[in-house]
């Protein structure tokens, strides 16, 4: 007798025991649905095959010029499970990247193109692709994971009032595990260049500080059960493992508010599930001169929309950071088809003391290059005949044509004592920066000018993953190619970048279209004296209609004449 | 209990009961005879009416103008979908208040009683009313001026001429191609034979899909990145360029266009453009620097087949879609 119950107890507890460590129910994924097959490969073959393949190998006719190859079927290797690492995903989980899409990537979201029973049927043709697993079976057991939830309660689109006492305990777990390995001192996803995925092909790690470009991020960019998702699961075929067994599961959730506290809340195009751009880019006034340190407080301002969360007081006078959208040049000469960078930002600042203009422009760039004859660069374009533009006419905007020329400020640049496997280094690199002052008269007729360079880039650093060059340039010049810059008036202007990792040069670039910038005028003094005055003379017209109305009263009162009725 | 005071808070309650409780039930995902906003909006007009008239509350007609006024309002920025531009809103308000006038000085009776709390509240009757009133008023007016005197500067809008009148001919690779009577040599049977056809799979049995899957290659090599995977213009660089890359799908583009007309944009790209269409911005690439001239055909037959659109031709107006 007590030796059964011994025995009970001891089995019950080695049950216990056996299942603590995966905390998670096993299941089997769901079999391929047969009927659905036919269906199924119609939508892949009218949709799908340009990226994926005809077999599913990730080698359609677009996969060699995409960075984020598409993914290879066959082996059954999807990123964006709620499963345990290297198991088959849910047909739910598919379907959410079906409908979805994976921000950052060539994939675009269908649950708006597709209908609901295309999808599933085609989510089951892919299923039917993978050749080195067979989802039916047995061994196939998946463990669906635990992932908790969200403790603060928080909604979206933005996910706004995280304690911060929470975000800085999360930081510290990204230090304990060492998180900046991969994704950088900053989370920019600077930390280690030198990964490849399953099929060898170049990884590099997600930037946290634009989270709009997770693949996971479901068009819910701000959500941080979408980093809880990734750490608990990890991203099959690449170099991300899960962490489920050293993170418990209240620290994920940690881990993924500092994650999200990092992205910059931006308003995010529906349809393209980008930033929206900041089209005008407004420089200004400042009194005196401009700090020529970027450091300075002067040029601290907030990467967040001023709409979504309102700016601080002490940065409410200083300029705000504009969002410029870059793409690959893919229009003329050599085509870029994988930048490394999509977007810059570009603060402004003017002073009529100095007469002269400041630029400061900042991207994120995961690696610098190594080599001299490759440098990194970054340009800002004007027309360089400002005047002779009639409406809204401009050059080209890929550097000007034969009759609209452009002057192109360009600042090639290598980071000194650099080393992309080094440790983050919170001081930043140094980098030895020469400016290029050119005419461009169209891609393949650039010359530099041979007058005294008047650009000068007067502060630069690269610091954890984001390069920042401080231009400068008087506003009015003698060159007969300088662009002569007006106050108060709209100025085409326009972006270019080169990745030097990427033996980037010349035409093969990243590039914005046209933007304005605009030199704004010091507030006028009318500001603090026309309102109390308008105010004023609204309450003396207070005071007449009281008057006038006391009067008609009286007059009624009096009985000069009666109420509705004419006055004669 | 003041009666008008209880007719104000019948509006008000209501209102709120009725925008956050019952509003959500009338506008389901997929509307309805009965569950639909215009409805609901009935329905509580009709709240309204009734309670006033079974609890005898005869509120005072200012009180009612007010209350018409925003009903009006709750109706055309609440009620009224898709919501009307701004301008327009103002317009309707402008209507609905001098309607609103109209009705409460219908006669000199309810003219005078509509007048009164409003010179009740200026001659002073009403004390804290007037000092509320005076105080807010020259404060806001104050406001006011400041936001307009405060610089403010948006980025001028520019109009461009999306589909520009095309030349006579254009000149591609050296031999001359007149528009009107130019064909795709590739359209070598009719379109919709095929719209069940697989790509690749299907390319050694029918010469027709063979050119479909050369087009759709070349087409997810080097356009998808502006007119997207789905050809709706929404490419994963399509955000970056400004105008923004044509949506295929939309019966504005390609279904109204002869393929000669494509072949000619597709040829010359943004540079070939006149100056109405902004010719300085445009990212499209003259494609006869990349592309061969078969290409160029090749990539027009796949988007329409891809679409399944057709393309305009001469004596047969419209063209049909999926």
């Amino acid at each position: 007798m007590n030796n059964n119950i011994k025995r009970l107890i001891l089995s019950f507890l080695a049950l216990v025991l056996i299942s603590l460590p995966s905390m998670a129910l096993a299941e089997m994924p769901e079999p391929i649905n047969k009927d659905l097959l036919e269906k199924g490969k119609k939508v892949y073959f009218k949709r799908c095959v340009w990226c994926h393949g005809v077999e599913g190998g990730g080698d359609g006719p677009s996969a060699d010029r995409l960075f984020t190859r598409p993914r290879n079927f066959i082996q059954g290797t999807f990123k964006i499970r709620v499963t345990d690492s290297g198991e088959l995903p849910m047909e739910a989980d598919l379907i959410k990247t079906v409908k979805n899409g994976l921000q950052g990537s060539a994939m675009p979201a269908w649950g708006e193109f597709l209908a609901e029973d295309e999808i599933v049927a085609v989510v089951n043709f892919v299923k039917s692709l993978v050749q080195d697993r067979d989802f039916s079976d047995e061994d196939e057991e998946v463990f669906v994971q635990d992932f908790g939830s969200n403790p603060w309660g928080t909604t979206g689109p933005y996910h706004l009032g995280v304690p911060q006492a929470d975000i800085d305990a999360g930081k510290e777990i990204f230090i304990k595990n060492k998180c900046f390995e991969c994704h950088g001192g900053e989370g920019r996803g600077d930390g280690n260049p030198t990964m490849k995925d399953d099929w060898g092909f170049p990884i590099v790690a997600a930037d946290w500080q634009q989270c709009w470009n997770f693949r996971g991020a479901r068009r819910d960019y701000y959500n941080p059960f979408n980093v809880v998702r990734t750490i608990t699961t990890g991203l099959n075929g690449t170099p991300m493992p899960n962490f489920k067994d050293q993170i418990t599961v209240e620290d994920r959730w940690k881990i993924a508010a500092f994650v999200n506290s990092l992205c910059p809340r931006k308003n995010i195009d529906k349809l393209t599930a980008k930033p929206i751009p900041d089209f005008l880019i407004q420089s200004v006034y400042t009194e005196g001169p401009v700090s020529p340190k970027i450091d300075d407080p002067s040029w601290e301002s907030s990467d967040t929309d001023g709409k979504i969360v309102p700016v601080s007081e002490e940065l409410a006078e200083n300029p705000k950071r504009h969002y410029i959208a870059m793409a690959g040049q893919i229009t003329r000469g050599k085509r870029n088809f994988d930048p490394k960078t999509d977007n810059l930002w570009v603060t402004s600042r003017w002073s009529a003391e100095e007469n002269a203009v400041y630029y400061l422009v900042e991207y994120h760039q995961r690696f610098m290059s190594e080599d001299p004859e490759f440098p990194d660069a970054v340009a800002i374009q004007w027309p360089a005949q400002l005047q002779e533009l009639f409406g809204a006419e401009k050059p080209y905007f890929i550097m000007g044509d034969s009759k609209k020329p452009v002057d192109i400020w360009k600042a090639k640049f290598m980071a000194k004592d650099y080393n992309p496997t080094n440790a983050p280094k919170p001081d930043g690199y140094k980098l030895d920066v020469s400016v290029e002052e050119i005419v461009g008269r169209g891609y393949d007729a650039l010359s530099a000018k041979e007058s005294e360079a008047k650009v000068e880039v007067v502060d630069s650093i690269y610091k954890q993953g984001r390069v920042k060059v401080l231009f400068k340039r008087t506003l009015a010049t003698e060159g007969e190619f300088d662009v002569q810059i007006p106050t108060e008036q709209f100025v085409p202007v326009s972006f270019f970048q080169w990745a030097g990792r990427d033996k980037e040069s010349d035409e093969h670039m990243a590039i914005s279209t046209w933007y304005y910038t605009i030199l704004k005028p010091a507030l006028p003094a009318s500001l603090y004296y026309m309102p109390p005055i308008i105010a004023a003379i609204f309450i003396c017209f207070q005071g007449w209609l009281v008057w006038m109305t006391k009067r008609t009263r009286k007059l009624f009162d009096e009985g000069k004449f009666q109420r509705d009725e004419v006055p004669k | 209990m003041n009666k008008g005071l209880i007719s104000f808070l019948v509006f008000v309650v209501g209102l709120a009961v009725f925008h956050n409780a019952i509003f959500p039930i009338f506008t389901p995902s997929e509307p309805g005879w009965i569950l639909n906003r215009y409805v609901y909006f009935l329905a509580f007009v009709a709240y309204l009416i009734i309670t006033n008239l079974v609890l005898r509350l005869k509120p005072p007609i200012a009180m009612m103008a007010l209350f018409v006024w925003c009903l009006g309002f709750y109706f055309y920025d609440h009620i009224l979908s898709p919501h009307v531009p701004w301008t327009l809103f103002i317009t309707y308000m402008m209507m609905w208040s001098i309607g609103t006038f109209l009705y409460v000085s219908q006669d000199a009776d309810t003219f005078r009683e509509f007048r009164q709390p409003i010179v009740k509240t200026i001659v002073g009757e009403y004390k804290l009313a007037r000092i509320i009133v005076f105080t807010a008023l020259p404060i806001l007016v104050g406001f006011a001026t400041y936001n307009s005197i405060y610089p403010s500067f948006q980025e001028p809008v520019e109009l461009r001429t999306v589909h520009p009148a095309p030349p006579a001919t254009t000149k591609v690779h050296g031999k001359t191609y007149p528009l009107e009577s130019t064909n795709n040599p590739f359209r070598i049977d009719e379109q919709d034979n095929y719209k069940d056809s697989f790509p690749f799979l299907d390319a050694d049995k029918h010469e027709y899909m063979k050119y479909v899957t050369e087009g759709g290659t070349i087409f997810f090599q080097n356009c998808h990145y502006c007119h997207g995977d789905q050809l709706n213009g929404l490419g994963m660089f399509s955000h970056v360029f400004n105008p923004t890359p044509a949506n295929f799908i939309d019966p504005g583009t390609i279904a109204m266009l002869q393929e000669a007309f494509l072949f000619w944009r597709v040829s010359k790209g943004g540079p070939g453009l006149p100056n109405e269409s902004t010719p300085w911005s445009s990212a499209m690439p003259p494609w006869e620097e990349h592309l061969k001239t078969d290409e160029i055909w090749k990539v027009i037959l796949f988007e329409y087949w891809y679409t399944g659109w057709h393309p305009r031709t001469f004596g047969t107006e419209g063209s049909e879609g999926e």
